[in-house]
């Protein structure tokens, strides 16, 4: 049914379901913002409450050099995230049931043991993040964290992939408010663009501590459970082989909106540095802010590093639930009510629920889960993407239209070398700290 | 049905309206065909993963302060 007077066109009331419009660039901007989701939420979950804290440490220590890593970073994580949705389109399917389908029991277990553990771990993380954000408001950890806990469960347990994809993009959207914290402490933005695009390290010596740094840096960008996610999210919103090209384009929007928020943040930390604040950890820098910052600018940090957390905590528990969903062959689906999907929900519902518990608990050995994290990681990251990169090879299974190109292969494989290279250093550098005394 | 084309208008679809795609099909399949850049991959990632499991090996030895037991 169209009206006569209007280029947009309402709803067809008859059988066939739809929006039907006059112009191509309205079909092409209505296709694209129907598709818009995965790419984004993948890219800006990843800037959790560990990432805030990497971030804003390399600006507090570092200024704003290390900038340029970030720009460095944009288009591995896209070449990345883009063999993800590929692969979730093409297949409809999730990564950890790739796996299992196509490598065998032996190394699905590994990896989706090894994904449960390393997000398990990182929950636990994202909730002390939210303790100690709420703590410095005044909130006590035994309000915050539960009252976080139950949004986070009800945020999925509506039924409605739609309405949870709705509520994630404003949480997505909501971390613009770090530009207007980095316009608030007025850098020099032609410093600022100097080292973003130009690369080169910190005056002095080049120490062990900057080249962790850096590690933490790419670590935090290219997250092992990003792999699952995105491509359990894309077969649950059913895009269709049409929507590729929209899919890529969410992709890199996400990628380059990720990459300009921690570029943010690292202005932010680099304010810090100017006043002299030496800290540990964001909430700590936004306290020490407030008197010559004001207390707009600490309460704004704060509460976006409890932003920062739950959207992280979102996002790594619903990697955890719909993998482990997929391998034991449940309903693994937001569509379906909790009791249509008991398992699913209560895999989503424990993550959330152990890691808040774990947090209440008096002196938690919170950096032997970070090491844990690290360690795991290690382990998880270089093989996921190994087995993406051989799935996006695989002819029997794609056929000659969504394997990788041999120009693909060259980035993907110096990408995975890399990363090879770089997790294992870090893994060192955690097991075995006197090597780099 | 996706993105649909007449003349004078265009039906856009939501992918959660539209009606199922065949997907590429795995089952039947079997495990994926090991080519040499599939196994001499495989057999790296194996490598690697025994070096990081010595690695925390040699770590949770050395918290527990065995290491220093032995020497």
């Amino acid at each position: 049914m169209r009206t006569n007077n209007s280029n947009l066109l309402e709803m067809d009331a008859g059988s066939k379901p739809g929006i039907v419009v006059r112009r191509r660039w309205q079909q092409s901007t209505l296709t694209f913002l129907m598709v818009f989701g995965p790419g984004l939420i993948v890219m800006e979950a990843d800037n959790d409450a560990g990432a805030v804290s990497t971030y804003v440490q390399a600006g507090g220590q570092y200024g704003l050099h290390l900038l340029w890593i970030l720009l460095l970073l944009l288009p591995i994580t896209y070449f990345v995230q883009e063999m993800v949705a590929r692969l979730g389109i093409a297949t409809g399917k999730g990564h950890a049931a790739m796996i299992y389908e196509r490598f065998g029991k032996w190394w699905g277990r590994f990896s989706l043991f090894d994904l449960l553990a390393v997000n398990f771990l990182t929950l636990i993380t994202e909730f002390a993040a939210i303790s100690l954000a709420l703590s410095a408001m005044g909130v006590s950890p035994s309000i915050s964290v539960p009252l976080s806990a139950g949004g986070l469960i009800l945020m999925v347990i509506t039924g409605s992939y739609l309405r949870w994809e709705r509520t994630v993009i404003v949480l997505c959207l909501l971390d613009l408010a770090w530009f207007v914290l980095a316009g608030l402490v007025h850098p020099s933005w032609g410093i600022v663009a100097r080292n973003g695009f130009v690369p080169h390290f910190p005056p002095g010596r080049i120490s062990s501590d900057l080249i962790f740094l850096i590690i933490a840096i790419v670590g935090t960008t290219i997250a092992p459970w990003q792999l699952f996610f995105q491509q359990s999210c894309v077969a649950e919103k059913r895009l269709r082989f049409a929507d590729l090209k929209w899919a890529r384009l969410d992709t890199l929007i996400g990628a380059t909106f990720t990459v300009l928020v921690a570029g943010a943040m690292m202005i932010v930390g680099n304010y810090g540095r100017e006043h002299g604040i030496v800290f540990e950890d964001p909430a700590q820098m936004a306290r020490a802010m407030a008197p010559f910052a004001g207390h707009f600018m600490r309460n704004a940090i704060l509460l976006m590093m409890v932003n920062a957390a739950v959207l992280g905590t979102t996002a790594i528990s619903l990697a955890s639930a719909w993998a482990y969903g997929e391998v034991r062959g449940w309903p693994h689906s937001l569509h379906k009510k909790l009791w249509e999907a008991p398992g699913f929900y209560a895999v989503y519902i424990g993550c959330v629920g152990t890691a808040a518990a774990i947090v209440l608990i008096p002196r938690m050995p919170l950096q032997l889960v970070i090491i844990s994290v690290q360690v795991f990681a290690g382990l998880i990251l270089p093989s996921a993407i190994i087995f993406l990169q051989l799935l996006l090879n695989d002819h029997a299974l794609l056929g000659d239209r969504w394997v990788n190109r041999p120009w693909n292969n060259w980035i993907n494989w110096s990408i995975i070398v890399v990363l090879f290279a770089l997790s294992l250093l870090l893994a060192a550098q955690v097991m075995l700290p006197r090597l780099f005394n | 049905m996706q993105n649909s084309y007449s003349p004078e208008s265009f039906r856009v679809v939501h992918p959660l309206q539209d009606k199922p795609e065949s997907k590429c099909e795995s089952e039947g399949l079997g495990p994926i065909e090991m080519t040499a850049g599939a196994r001499i991959s495989l057999r790296v990632l194996r490598c690697y993963l025994l070096l990081m499991s010595g690695m925390l090996l040699y770590h949770v030895l050395d918290l527990a302060a065995a290491l220093h037991r032995l020497r």
